[in-house]
């Protein structure tokens, strides 16, 4: 800020233009209002999760208008697919989103799977299902802690980390990593569950459950935090679907749409569970949809790991890393931790695919914040932020 | 009324903030659940499954010899081209076995396309450096190591010495002492 | 001739009680700093600060010197008097404030008759060394962090006020010594049973005035980043973070006083139980920091004016009437 002086100490803006600041913060500056403050929320903000930037224009306290800016931490992995085998771009899909790794797994084996025609064994699809909502309860635990400690409460993520680590611990067991994980195969998965997999896996049902009373008493039916959220962000259905907000978001806005159901694909239609709904339209709905779909998942392992049944985990003759794809393309979407992902691969045959496009919910659901945040007071846009579920690597890619 | 009904509510979310600090008083007195890491470190059943930077399996006839017939197929199949094989001029055996770590992502393509599984996990979880050289690893100089410290320990040996950190990370030294960084690695990253 | 000797004698002993005052807020400073990490720590169920000395007791020694150590970093265009003028003007108040406190029937350092008008009209001051932080420093979070420190300030002051008037008047005097002395021995009739509401709203604003969870709002963490003091370093925010316990030990002194029974005890009576209850006023603090969400700022400012202002005034009428009465 250049222009400070005593008769102008807030850094206003006098005149459209006179802001010290890079083209995006320019560019947004220039529509802005006399006397409004031009405020830099991140890439380095303490709840911005990483490296989000989001310009605000703010009046006093009250967000007038807001804009995202990306782009701060993008690796280029469409681009890397196109010079890798389709075997070999496999790990990629655990860095896309750190914290829903087997989600992409899963999206990106799916497609190409569909694309060869290659079938999985049964136990294989039993054990993509267990990894995956295994996968979804650690994005959604995550995601607990870090949005009440956007609200302003630290120790509910250490007791949510506690939980995540048994979910690591089990997943460690098949896949060998504990975050980025590369677990599917084409044509099934990496490796078979042994019999600790599974106790732990019993194990950690019932723990989890009497877990998620201890968070209902400590967080959920806190009445700041209910006061905080109730009324808070609304996003309604249109408003979603206009900008292409899936997920928890369009959930939490009374759209009972799941990829699971309305476009099953594994072997979810064998399991008994409940796609939870909000109408509330408000960030508390979209808490609410998140914790009740830890439960739902929980369910959902809890039959995989009673009716799984012997055999295979991969096919014979399973695709080698220098496996070419048939010409063609196919597209497979999949109900990630964060909302539809869709994974589009084009191939004209050679070593490695022609194109991938990575759709990634995240970027859909940011793009709902600009217009949720108006009028609202800074806290609130942070409370709307962090409802959103923002993971930074999965936006830009 | 309306006033009533905002008193009852008030009252209530007192009471609930009671509740919440009788959990977080509870879990006050509960023990910790922290892993001291430089004095302690994880399970070694946990460890069993972690994937670390590969290493060459012991040979099945002479445990010295590598088991690997530098096929190259682990370093086509890399998607990271971290693998640098070399052949000997007279038979089948290697003579350079390099293995880039900073380049490698833990996929396992090379473990599942080696033909004689000569390539294995190992369960290094403390490997640091602080140059950028020392993480290209040479293989078959750790193997060599690995074999002259001493043959491999029966499944399920439980010394007493477990309880040590130094013991329960498996093959400490080797290229971690050639990195020469063998300081506990930065919590923070 | 006597005169000048009794008013030498009592500069001497006010300078000698200055002095063991700040050795106070220093030696709570790296008390508390330890106690709250690691009860934090456990609250958390993990062991807090480890490493530093046996069971990280030198913890907060290692943090002063790292504090000591590091650059005075000050941003372009700031208002370089306020900027420095603002951590010492949050420090040096909190002296005056622990003057009057009673910490024994016979430890006080400067015995005057009007010792909670004292207290009341010095308490505002680090309000001051807030607004001016924030304003001086040139940074849009501290001018925000500003801004709600004043609003926060004001509006929690005047339950604040009624809330120790209303023992006041039950005590009928100003002198802490006095209120302390009325309470007696038994803890059945000390003022948190005889005024249970007073303490009850004493107990909401102390955290407000301190700035504490789920009150913090000037520093706002996932918010303004720091609020306030988002642009000092070093010493500056040293001093930041001593006034800050200073004030949370005075809040707890004058909870103590009024409400808990002050020096008196079942047994014994002395400076010790002041401190025994002073600190446990202290540890309900740092528990509720680590356990509740922030409340909103308009909603901080509707349960200061809706509810704490008419509570606290009811409080007030009906002692009066009961005092009146009786």
């Amino acid at each position: 800020m250049s222009n400070f002086s005593f008769l102008n100490p807030f850094g206003v803006l006098d005149e459209p233009g006179t802001y010290m600041g890079d083209f995006y913060s320019n560019n947004f500056a220039r529509k802005a209002q006399a006397g409004n403050v031009i405020l830099n929320l991140g890439p380095q903000h303490p709840s911005t999760h990483g490296v989000l930037r989001v310009v605000v224009e703010m009046y006093g306290e009250y967000v007038v208008r807001s804009e995202p800016v990306l782009g701060y931490l993008h690796r280029s992995h469409e681009k890397m697919a196109e010079h890798k085998t389709a075997y070999g771009f496999l790990p990629n899909m655990g860095r896309v989103d750190y914290l829903n790794a087997i989600g992409w797994n899963w999206a990106y084996a799916g497609a190409c799977e569909q694309l060869a025609g290659i079938e999985c064994p049964e136990r294989a699809e039993y054990l993509r299902v267990i990894a995956a909502e295994l996968n979804r309860i650690s994005s959604h635990l995550v995601w607990w802690g870090a949005f009440v400690l956007d609200l302003g409460a630290f120790t509910p993520i250490l007791y949510a980390f506690d939980d995540r680590e048994l979910i690591c611990d089990i997943l460690q067991r098949v896949t060998g990593s504990r975050l980025t994980m590369n677990y599917f195969r084409f044509g099934g998965v990496g490796a078979d569950g042994d019999d600790l997999f599974f106790s732990k896996i019993r194990d950690f049902i019932p723990n989890m459950r009497e877990r998620l009373k201890m968070y209902k008493a400590l967080v959920t039916d806190n009445v700041i935090l209910r006061r905080r959220l109730e009324g808070i962000g609304p996003m309604d259905a249109d408003l979603c679907v206009r900008y292409g907000a899936t997920g928890p978001l369009l959930r939490a806005a009374g759209v009972p749409r799941d990829v699971r159901r309305s476009i099953p694909y594994g072997i979810y239609d064998r399991f008994d569970y409940e796609i939870p709904v909000a109408e509330t339209n408000d960030n508390f709905g979209r808490y609410w949809v998140r914790l009740q779909e830890i439960s739902e998942s929980l369910k959902i392992v809890e039959q995989a790991v009673a009716q799984i049944p012997p055999g295979k985990h991969i096919v014979d003759k399973a695709p080698k890393p220098s496996w070419k794809l048939p010409p063609g393309e196919s597209v497979f979407s999949v109900e990630g931790a964060r909302g539809e992902i869709t994974v589009h691969v084009i191939s004209d045959g050679g070593k490695s695919p022609y194109r991938v496009k990575l759709r990634a919910p995240g970027f859909s659901n940011l793009s709902v914040f600009a217009e949720a945040a108006e009028g609202t007071i800074l806290a609130d846009a942070i409370a709307i932020l962090g409802s959103l579920d923002l993971v930074i690597p999965e936006i830009d890619r | 009324m309306k006033m009533l009904s905002a008193i009852w509510d008030n009252l209530k979310g007192l009471y609930s903030l009671l509740v919440g600090m009788c959990i977080t008083g509870r879990y006050f007195f509960q023990p910790l659940k922290t892993v001291h890491f430089p004095r302690d470190v994880v399970e070694p059943e946990n460890l069993a499954s972690y994937r670390g930077p590969l290493e060459l399996a012991r040979g099945k006839t002479d445990e010295s010899k590598t088991r690997c017939i530098s096929c190259q197929m682990c370093a086509k199949g890399c998607p990271g081209n971290c693998i640098t094989v070399v052949k000997s001029k007279e038979g089948k055996n290697p003579v350079t076995w390099l293995y880039d770590f900073t380049l490698c992502c833990l996929c396992g393509a090379c473990v599942e396309v080696c033909p004689t599984a000569a390539i294995q996990f190992s369960h290094r979880l403390y490997l640091v450096s602080t140059s950028r050289e020392a993480l290209v690893l040479d293989l078959l100089k750790d193997l060599e190591e690995r074999v002259a410290a001493g043959p491999l320990p029966a499944a399920g040996a439980g010394t007493p010495d477990a309880k040590k950190p130094e013991a329960r990370m498996p093959d400490a030294g080797g290229p971690q002492k050639a990195a020469g960084g063998s300081a506990a690695p930065d919590p923070e990253g | 001739m006597e005169l000048s000797k009794i008013s030498v004698l009592s500069l001497v002993e006010l300078v000698v009680a200055c002095l063991l005052v700040i050795a106070l807020m220093v030696a709570n400073a790296i008390v508390m700093v330890y106690a709250e990490r690691k009860g934090a720590g456990f609250i958390q169920r993990r062991p807090g600060p480890y490493e530093v000395g046996p069971w990280g007791i030198l913890q907060p020694v290692a943090d002063s010197m790292k504090l000591l150590a590091k650059q005075l970093f000050v941003p372009a265009n700031v208002d370089f008097l306020l900027y420095f003028l603002a951590p010492v003007l949050a420090f040096l108040p909190v002296l005056l404030l622990f003057l009057p406190i009673p910490f024994g029937p016979y430890l006080t350092a400067l015995k005057v008759p009007d010792g909670v008008v004292l207290i009341l009209a010095f308490a505002g001051f680090g309000l001051l060394a807030n607004l001016l932080a924030g304003y001086s420093s040139n940074n849009k979070y501290g001018i925000l962090g500003a801004g709600r420190a004043v609003a926060q300030g004001v509006a929690y002051e005047i339950p604040m006020i009624l809330a120790l008037l209303a023992v006041v008047f039950q005590t009928g005097s100003m002198n802490l010594s006095d209120i302390a002395e009325a309470q007696g021995s038994a803890p059945w009739r000390w003022n948190f049973l005889c005024q249970p509401l007073a303490f009850f709203i004493y107990l909401v604003t102390l955290v407000a005035e301190t700035n504490r969870a789920p009150f913090d709002l000037p520093e706002g963490e996932s918010e303004l980043t720091a609020g306030f003091h988002t642009e000092y370093s070093g010493m500056g925010f040293a001093l930041f973070f001593l006034s800050e316990y200073a004030n949370m030990l005075l809040v707890s002194f004058v909870c103590a006083t009024f409400f808990l029974g002050g020096y008196k005890g079942p047994i014994l009576d002395g400076f010790w139980w002041t401190f025994i209850k002073a600190y446990a006023v202290m540890a309900f603090i740092v528990w509720i920091r680590w356990t509740f969400p922030r409340v909103r700022f308009d909603q901080l400012l509707n349960i200061n004016w809706k509810w704490l202002l008419p509570l606290s005034i009811l409080n007030l009428w009906i002692t009066a009437v009961i005092i009146k009465l009786v």
